[in-house]
């Protein structure tokens, strides 16, 4: 699967978002520290916040930091249309982009460039919640509608800093977060150490190195995957009313299938969202297979395989 | 000033019909003489003579002097739209001097439209134009089916006014990459699903900003853009304009200071740093302004910082205290934290930085009070001059909260006429609209006030803009709250050294005294003498800085 993404010849796109103070730049710092054998860019609002190690650094011109495993760190600045313009006309291209969302923004309406691009593919938006903070942030009324913006359109939710709240006060932000945001994964991280699959499908392709490395970011064991294979022609339709009811459990979901609209979709969901988007042409792409990821334990996998055949053509059809 | 060889200065009067020098000690007078691009007296023509030898320069006799008017709060991206086809509904003045008429249906943006695409060359070179308004086109939205009209092959986009919304055709939809299975919010569609060619928004927008490289936010810091930026700056009178968001990198830095260096350039240039909800970008700021602020001319100033609250009320992104939106939309959004503005005006004022705080809605505004009266609370700082930009809804007890803290005010006055409705009928309501962009509060409150255009987002003309504040007319011919209006000579005093006050700079510009600068508007009309109802017809035959002539072009 991972090897199929890479060349549906569209570039995965992270948004991270959370309001200020949630550990987005530490974040942003683990993942470039932490990332190997995958060209990550990294756009992010608070440049001069970026820690890496200098022994890392390659080269640093101007608003942006090339790493030497292969990693780019941009500044956003003012323009996120011009940082990430830019970011995309790179030779070679990036393989993964990350933009880390200023802690006011909705990180909704930046991921969307995700669908809208044909060169971008979205992975999903992860938004931090400082667990410390938040409590008071969700009946602050000058702050509220933005937090609340803000966790609505995760489709991962990572309870950050879980070390500095109780086990009562994490049970009452779970449940606050439950109503606004149903349905959603939420996980708990601390120090921002979030798990590479809540970021990206692309997990497996990078932790092989990150493991040999002995980093952070590698959580694998709390995860389960499942491959389902689906040979036959899918029913678009269907599979569009699967992802915009997906069985709950199911962290990220992706793969490449042959519908009655065309020879290869790309069908890709994380949190909330989905999207099933034709193969860019010239893209190779291992079709009829889809790979669902969820927490070890809790991945409907019956309801999964249930879905698909629905979605399949028979003979009577 | 030392000299190394002392030849006797050259001495210039102008005799004009009159001089109104914004001097409230001597309002009016009939000659000016100017010396080493300063002026050296003020009166009539015997009292100016006493200085010695001087040539008398008399093509001004019929016209009247003004002080060179002062746009407070612009931006430099004006300047590169005009490469690109005007297609708003009001007329407008290109850098030529050509008037383009406002183009009051989508036929007449068709055929525009089409007028450009005949003089390109190259077939694949997409066609660009901005300043589309749909408000003025009531339900009825621009699709495809116009732009298709003016080319099947060539890529069209057309900005709207706003700048958070573009109208392509299909040739560009097809460029882009946007089709019926594209899934995001901020494409509009036909009732059958495709794309109408409408896209709202960052994420529906960046397919088209990326296959045309950004070109319209790139084009306002090139050296042809900055040109055209002071050109229409000086055919509206003007002679000192701000840059209200700079990123202050060096190539925009080296940009500007080479054109403006120019001696024909007409304008001095005022840059603002702009602050981003990030600390980072607080201390980069902090350490450019320590950088740049010697670097500065005197045509180009970079002296001030800029921070932005929240978005705008037409966009329902500004942020309202209750009871919130006119028609129930929920509140705007924050630019940056309340909490880190703080932080940050805290920053940049104890460091000694003068602000220009952007807050459209009334809860932004509140918001940056807050913080300037806490950063002064525990920095006293005498003449600070902070300024909140727009302001357009701030109620009496803000004004006069703004006056105890010696804060200023940058009103959006040309809001009122092109906005106005809007803001009667959806976003404010009548009584809110009936207060917004409150000159006639400052006046009372003693707030130092300016009024501005925000040029790109309305046309410079600050002549334009004092009629506005002085008439309080809407687009449609409403009369906004009578009780705000402005007189004609106050209004002529916010475009000039209202302005300079807000830009610290009221002791080099903004009136016409001995020992500033020789910077005058010179108008055909007298504004004092034309009925208020006619003050933005005055004409301005062009513009005097340090001396040097500068006539517009008349097309």
């Amino acid at each position: 699967m991972p090897e199929g993404a890479s060349r549906s010849g569209r570039i995965p796109l992270t948004v991270v978002g959370g309001f200020l103070g949630a550990g987005k730049t530490t974040l942003v710092n683990r993942i470039l520290a932490g990332v190997a054998g995958i060209r990550a860019a990294v756009l992010v609002n608070d440049f001069g916040s970026v820690n890496v190690d200098a022994a890392l650094i390659a080269d640093h011109e101007g608003e942006t930091i090339s790493l030497a495993n292969g990693c780019l760190c941009c500044s956003i600045g003012g323009d996120l249309v011009d940082a990430l313009v830019t970011v995309m006309s790179r030779t070679p291209a990036p393989q993964w982009i990350v933009i880390e969302a200023s802690g006011v923004a909705d990180p909704w309406r930046i991921a969307q460039v995700g669908l809208a691009d044909p060169g971008l593919e979205l992975e999903g938006v992860v938004v931090l919640v400082d667990c410390a903070a938040a409590p008071a942030q969700l009946c602050d009324p000058l702050l509220r509608d933005t937090l609340t913006r803000q966790i609505g359109c995760a489709d991962v939710v990572v309870l950050n800093k879980r070390d500095l709240a109780g086990a009562a006060g994490l049970r009452a932000l779970r449940e606050r977060i439950a109503q606004t945001a149903p349905a959603v994964p939420v996980l708990d991280a601390a120090h921002s150490d979030v798990p590479l699959e809540a970021l990206t499908s692309l997990a497996p392709r990078f932790r092989s190195r990150a493991r040999n490395r002995g980093a952070e970011l590698d959580h694998a064991a709390r995860f389960q995957a499942v491959t389902l294979a689906c040979k036959g022609r899918l029913r678009a339709a269907r599979l569009r009313e699967l992802l915009a009811r997906m069985p709950e459990g199911v962290l990220r979901a992706k793969g490449v299938v042959r519908t009655d609209e065309a020879d290869a979709e790309v069908l890709q969901f994380c949190g909330r969202h989905g999207s099933l988007r034709r193969l860019e042409s010239g893209a190779s792409a291992d079709v009829g297979k889809i790979v669902a990821i969820g927490l070890r334990g809790r991945l409907p996998v019956a309801p999964l395989r249930r879905a698909l055949a629905d979605a399949l053509f028979r003979v009577e059809d | 000033m030392t000299r190394a060889s002392p030849a006797p200065a050259a001495t210039t009067v102008f005799p004009a019909r009159k001089i109104l020098t914004m001097n409230p000690a001597q309002p009016q007078a009939s000659c000016v003489a100017v010396r080493d691009g300063r002026i050296l007296a003020v009166g009539s023509a015997e009292e100016v003579a006493g200085w010695g030898a001087h040539e008398t320069d008399s093509r001004f006799a019929g016209k009247v002097l003004m002080p060179g008017l002062v746009e407070g709060h612009s931006h430099l991206m004006e300047g590169g739209f005009w490469k690109y086809a005007y297609v708003g509904y009001h007329d407008r003045r290109g850098p030529d001097g050509r008037l383009w008429k406002g183009l009051r249906s989508f036929d007449a943006v068709v055929e525009r439209l089409s007028e450009f695409e005949r003089g390109m060359r190259d077939p694949a070179e997409p066609l660009l134009a901005w300043g589309f308004d749909p408000i003025y086109f009531g339900a009825t939205r621009m699709t495809t089916r116009e732009l298709d009209r003016v080319s099947g092959t060539r890529p069209i986009a057309v900005l709207h006014a706003s700048i958070h919304l573009l109208n392509v055709n299909t040739a560009m939809l097809r460029r882009a990459g946007i089709e019926a299975h594209t899934q995001v919010e901020g494409i509009a569609r036909y009732p059958d699903g495709s794309p109408s060619g409408e896209l709202q928004e960052f994420a529906a927008m960046f397919p088209v900003m990326r296959a045309i490289g950004n070109a319209f936010a790139r084009g306002g810091m090139t050296e042809d853009g900055l040109w055209r930026f002071g050109r229409i700056a000086a055919l509206a009178g003007v002679t000192t304009a701000t840059d209200m968001l700079s990123d202050w990198r060096q190539e925009s830095v080296e940009n500007l200071a080479r054109v403006t260096a120019h001696e024909d350039f007409p304008v001095r240039i005022v840059s603002a740093y702009r602050d981003l909800d990030a600390p980072s970008e607080t201390e980069n700021g902090l350490r450019r302004l320590e950088e740049l602020r010697p670097a500065s001319t005197d045509k180009l100033r970079f002296s001030l910082v800029k921070l932005v609250v929240d978005g705008s009320i037409q966009g329902f992104t500004a942020r309202l205290r209750w009871p919130g939106y006119y028609n129930g939309r929920p509140n705007g959004i924050w630019i940056v934290a309340p909490a880190a503005l703080a932080a940050a005006v805290e920053r940049f004022h104890a460091a000694g930085a003068q602000l220009h705080i952007h807050t459209n809605g009334d809860e932004a505004t509140e918001v940056a009070l807050d913080a300037l009266e806490g950063a002064l609370a525990r920095h006293p700082r005498p003449d600070h001059r902070h300024t909140l930009q727009h302001c357009q809804m701030a109620d009496a007890a803000q004004f006069r909260r703004m006056a105890r803290l010696g804060v200023c005010v940058n009103l959006f006055a040309n809001h009122i006429y092109y906005w106005g409705d809007v803001h009667y009928a959806q976003t404010m309501g009548p009584d809110r609209a009936n207060r917004m962009d409150a000159c006639g509060s400052a006046q009372r409150f003693g707030v130092p006030f300016a009024i501005h255009s925000d040029a790109p987002i309305t046309p410079l003309g600050p002549l334009f803009t004092a009629w506005c504040a002085v008439n309080r007319l809407t687009a449609s011919g409403r009369v906004l709250g009578s009780g705000e209006r402005i007189e004609v000579p106050q209004a002529l005093s916010a475009i000039t050294l209202g302005a300079a006050y807000t830009l610290t700079m009221d002791h080099e510009i903004g009136s016409i005294e001995v020992g500033k600068r020789a910077d005058f508007c010179v108008l055909e009309d007298d504004p004092l003498a034309l009925a208020p109802q006619r003050l933005k017809d005055a004409r301005v035959w062009g513009t005097v800085l340090a001396g040097k002539v500068f006539e517009a072009p008349h097309a």
